[in-house]
């Protein structure tokens, strides 16, 4: 465990993103630190983790259960995350967001596409056989997975609550993609050994936890089947929770008395 | 134009007859009003409860010693799997969508259900299903491989009589008829609610309805996709699930469990409903945390397709696999324990008014934990690898299918009784009834936790003279006589009742929902005006106007409030012809949204059925000799053609009828030339030898593009319906929703040509 712990390697195109990000939010509230930007923060924090720690290291070069970990955190938190942090109604994405709008389905298309996207075995394992050189193809993949997460959380908790789609059918709109999500880890849980040839070969030396390849290949197609169905359940019942109590509506005649 | 009605009511007669609501056998053969449709499904359930009974009673004397020879193994095979299958499908399900069709447009406050012809299909349907598959009794026997019917016994050259052909036709029949009821339920409720409900203000019944429905649409396609490719292994000789030749016994498996876990929600998800309904009426009081009850509901829908593996536990897919679904099946039990304190909180503190209804209530909230209890048991590995496959897990799932559902049923037949018969049935033997019924399902079913756990296997014809287990038989079956008896006394109680019962009065129970508000039993029309709807319980808002549910809202006049000023609102009409364009729209727009959803499962599991097959080394090696430049061509012509539907729509909308004729001309054309390029490649193919029987990639190539097929040829003929329709000048007035409708189907039928296309012609190739 010892090594592990000490692989942090903070490349310079990731860092510099993170920075851009946090420096365009901040612009985005006014040039201040109000209360939701603690979200954005912690989505910056978990992003850099994601592509920065040990667990990423153990991602790229050992266990495609760690790397499959990392996916799901971008995609299903740290996106949603940076649009919950969103503050009320910014004038600048307006038109992005009524565009957006108009198209939910081309949400949904993005989050659910991209991930079966980076799933191909062939362009999976030519980013993993691309490592050595520059680290385009890890932040190309990483920075995807952020910017679907955004869009595909968009038209449920965007910051113009009616450009948000109605919260039921929001709750299909998740359960259509964690069924999209659940297939696809049954899939990989599934698959031959060397649908993944990167990771098949684990040397028994470097093995950290005794974790054989095929116990990890399905690991992580279990991780992307059960848990991540728990974080779309969640989602539902925040969904649930905001129609049930009307938020949106009590929000939207505050709207119109102030804007009256 | 012409007016449509869909629904005559009936207002004049013809010479010599009088308008009545009793006209005889012939009115409710060919009846479309849901509270008849309703009554023959619990009339439906109540014939097969004695025909699964009986079963089952031969099945109780056969093991009530020894080594009896009663009957032999080949009558009682198919005795379990005729009672299992015949309880599920045919007892439990149809009462469930009896009590719904009955209820839900009254609770609403709708007049009928969306799609009152396609009401009676989803009948017809169920009992022509069940006809089918009780012919096997006279087609040379019955299935015999269980209610689960595992792959391999069930291939041909295990299992040769014809019965489980007839058990897939069956099941496949009646399906269709659950699926399109559940289409109509979301449809009916979403569409058709009496203008002054909200969605939160949905009866609790009506919202679990709700959720099942979208279950069900979710669900079934699995089944249908399991017993369509079993019907190919065995009448064509496919290899879907004959491991010697490729194919996957434990894919059956899959499929059959990723139906048939979710199916076990969908036959308690309304019964929890029709307890949130009998708790809260029974005790005075409101339901406690109706949020959570919804949410919870929800939970549960969508966890149960998280969790099927645990039926396998025992297949040998290794601690991994294992681990997780024991955590996701420990998981689901904490939607349905809120439930249980949802209503024991409900009860606390209320006035409880000791019904037959609320007895089954109570008796349920105990008799369903304890098969909880078990079923949680069984979510821990090393447990289920003693228990599974023995009598424990028989008492779990009668526990939770009688002791829950059933009795749910119980307690809202006794619950509904007097609004659909109109009498009030006898309370002194309708006790004695659950009495019986009670203390005969827990000597049957108890016992035999005990019986599993010393080791007895489920499905066993006869047991030998272990110590304990002979007793322990016995027992059970007498209990189940008892239960049977007490069976017995329920119909005698509900004829009586129907017969020589004391008139109901509209609200006997002082109940809270619409459908109380109607007389006993609702005339044809159920509803001319509706009460106005502010809170959940409605009608006791009505009946106490100085203890309302809702609090007033100073500003509630600026929200969309249409019966502002107006007391009532009217009844939902059913599809009447004045209705303005765009309601007419919706629920076509909505129903063929729910159809092509649930289509769209069903190729799911063709497709995933594919590329589990494409991991046998070989396979795709095969799909090399498919002449991907052709067919892309032909492809090419089907996607244009969905683009030439388009077209047509639009001109439609603008007002061209000759342009719309034309493109629509065009779409036929385009389609039929994809097909004729499908039937040129398998003309290839078969002149190669390569056919549904050759080979596993034979299997799947052809189920999976026959389908598609299938779907593109119904999509042709009900477009050269319409095209004809629209030559006649039918849809000259510009409202009609056909157009659309139909044209979501075709673009839906595209869409997944593309997937196939790239699955089966595309991916060989860059997968290397």
């Amino acid at each position: 465990m010892g090594p592990i712990l000490y692989r942090w390697h903070f490349d310079l195109p990731i860092v510099l993103m993170a920075i851009g990000l946090l420096y365009l939010y901040y612009k985005l509230t006014g040039f201040r630190w109000p209360r939701k930007s603690v979200l954005f923060i912690l989505a910056m924090l978990l992003f850099l983790l994601v592509t920065c720690s040990p667990p990423h290291y153990l991602g790229m070069h050992y266990y495609l259960s760690a790397h499959m970990i990392g996916h799901i955190l971008l995609l299903l938190i740290c996106g949603p995350l940076m649009v919950f942090s969103l503050p009320e109604q910014p004038q600048t994405l307006r038109r992005f967001s009524s565009f957006l709008s108009k198209r939910a389905w081309l949400a949904w298309m993005t989050g659910v596409g991209i991930m079966w996207f980076w799933h191909i075995p062939s362009i999976f394992n030519h980013m993993m056989s691309d490592m050595p050189g520059l680290a385009v193809m890890p932040l190309l993949q990483a920075a995807s997975l952020l910017f679907a997460g955004i869009l595909f959380g968009w038209p449920l908790f965007g910051p113009y609550p009616e450009d948000r789609v109605h919260p039921l059918s929001g709750i299909i709109y998740l359960a259509a993609a964690c069924i999209s999500c659940s297939l696809m880890g049954l899939l990989i849980t599934f698959a031959p050994l060397d649908t993944y040839y990167p990771f098949a070969g684990i040397k028994r030396m470097d093995n950290l936890w005794g974790i054989s390849p095929k116990e990890d290949l399905q690991t992580a197609g279990l991780i992307m089947w059960v848990p991540c169905c728990l974080l779309y359940l969640g989602g539902c019942l925040l969904l649930l929770r905001r129609w049930l109590t009307g938020d949106d509506r009590r929000r939207n005649k505050h709207i119109i008395a102030v804007s009256n | 134009m012409r007016d449509i009605v869909l629904v005559p009511e009936p207002e004049e007669s013809l010479p010599g007859m009088t308008v009545s609501n009793n006209q005889g056998l012939l009115q409710w053969i060919s009846s479309v009003d849901h509270k008849q449709i309703g009554i023959l499904y619990l009339w439906l359930s109540v014939l097969f409860l004695l025909v699964g009974g009986i079963e089952v009673l031969l099945v109780r004397i056969q093991l009530f010693v020894p080594n009896s020879h009663f009957m032999g193994p080949e009558m009682y095979d198919q005795l379990f799997t005729m009672h299992g299958t015949t309880m599920i499908f045919f007892v439990l399900t149809p009462a469930i969508f009896g009590f719904a069709t009955y209820f839900v447009p009254l609770m609403v406050g709708a007049n009928d259900m969306a799609f009152p012809r396609l009401n009676a299909f989803s009948f017809w349907a169920t009992f022509f299903g069940g006809c089918l598959l009780y012919f096997s009794f006279l087609a040379g026997g019955a299935p015999d491989a269980g209610w689960f019917n595992y792959a391999p016994l069930n291939q041909y050259n295990y299992s040769s009589s014809q019965g489980i052909d007839y058990y897939c036709t069956g099941l496949l029949f009646s399906g269709i008829g659950t699926v399109t009821a559940s289409v109509n339920f979301v449809v009916t409720i979403l569409c058709y609610r009496v203008k002054t409900m909200r969605l939160q203000q949905l009866p609790l019944f009506v919202w679990m309805i709700l959720i099942n429905s979208f279950l069900v649409l979710a669900a079934f396609p699995s089944l249908n996709a399991a017993l369509a490719m079993l019907l190919l292994d065995r009448q064509l000789h496919a290899h879907f699930f004959s491991a010697v030749s490729g194919g996957s016994a434990i894919l059956w498996q899959h499929l059959f469990w990723l139906f048939g876990h979710p199916e076990v929600y969908i036959l308690i998800l309304p019964v929890f409903g029709i307890f949130s309904e009998v708790f809260p009426v029974f005790s005075r009081k409101p339901i406690f945390g109706y949020g959570m009850v919804v949410g919870s509901g929800i939970a549960i829908a969508l966890l149960a397709f998280g969790v099927w593996v645990h039926h396998m536990f025992a297949t040998g897919l290794g601690n991994t696999v294992n681990s997780f679904f024991a955590a996701s099946s420990l998981l689901i039990g904490i939607p349905t324990g809120v439930k249980i304190f949802n209503w024991l909180a409900t009860m606390h503190g209320g006035k409880i008014r000791f019904s037959v209804s609320m007895l089954f209530a109570i008796a349920f909230l105990i008799e369903f934990t304890i098969g909880g209890l078990s079923g949680i048991s069984f979510a821990i590995v090393p447990i289920d690898w003693q228990l599974t496959d023995t009598y424990y897990v028989v008492a779990h799932l009668h526990f939770v299918f009688i002791g829950g559902s059933l009795f749910g049923l119980f307690s809202g037949l006794f619950y509904w009784l007097p609004k659909i018969s109109g009498r009030l049935p006898d309370e002194r033997l309708s006790k004695w009834f659950f009495w019986l019924f009670v203390i005969g399902f827990n000597l049957t079913f108890l016992v035999q936790h005990a019986l599993g756990a010393m080791g007895m296997p489920r499905r066993v014809y006869t047991y030998p003279n272990l110590p304990g287990w002979t007793i322990l038989n016995q027992v059970s079956t007498v209990g189940g006589f008892l239960m049977a008896a007490a069976v017995g006394l329920l119909l005698y109680v509900l004829v009586k009742t129907a017969l020589v019962g004391k008139p109901a009065p509209r609200d006997p129970w002082d109940a809270n929902t619409l459908e109380w508000t109607t007389a006993s039993p609702p005339s044809l029309k159920n509803f001319d005006r509706v009460i106005p709807v502010r809170s959940t319980r409605p009608f006791r808002d009505y009946k106490r106007p100085g203890d309302v549910d809702y609090k007033e809202e100073p500003d509630r006049g600026h929200m969309e409030d249409p019966n502002e000023g107006r007391p009532e609102a009217p009844g939902t009409p059913v599809r009447a012809a004045a209705s303005p364009a765009g309601e007419k729209n919706r629920d076509y727009s909505l129903m063929i949204k729910l159809v092509v959803g649930t289509e769209a499962m069903f190729f799911v599991c063709l497709i995933m059925a594919y590329v589990y097959f494409s991991f046998v080394p070989g396979y795709t090696a095969q799909s090399g000799s498919l002449d991907i430049k052709s067919t892309g061509m032909f492809s090419i012509l089907l996607f244009s053609s969905s683009f030439t539907y388009w077209l047509a729509e639009k001109n439609y909308g603008s007002g061209n009828f000759r342009a719309l004729k034309g493109w629509l001309l065009a779409t036929i054309a385009l389609g039929a030339t994809f097909l004729f390029g499908q039937g040129r490649e398998y003309a290839h193919l078969l002149h190669d030898q390569v056919n549904i029987g050759s080979s596993l990639f034979g299997t799947g190539f052809f189920t999976l593009t026959g389908f598609h097929g299938l779907h593109v040829l119904v999509g042709l003929v009900i477009i050269m319906i319409i095209t004809g329709l629209s030559f006649r000048g039918d849809y000259a007035d510009r409202r009609s929703s056909v157009i659309r409708t139909v044209g979501v189907y075709w673009h839906f039928v595209d869409l997944v040509w593309l997937f196939v296309f790239l699955v089966v012609y595309v991916s060989p190739h860059i997968f290397k």
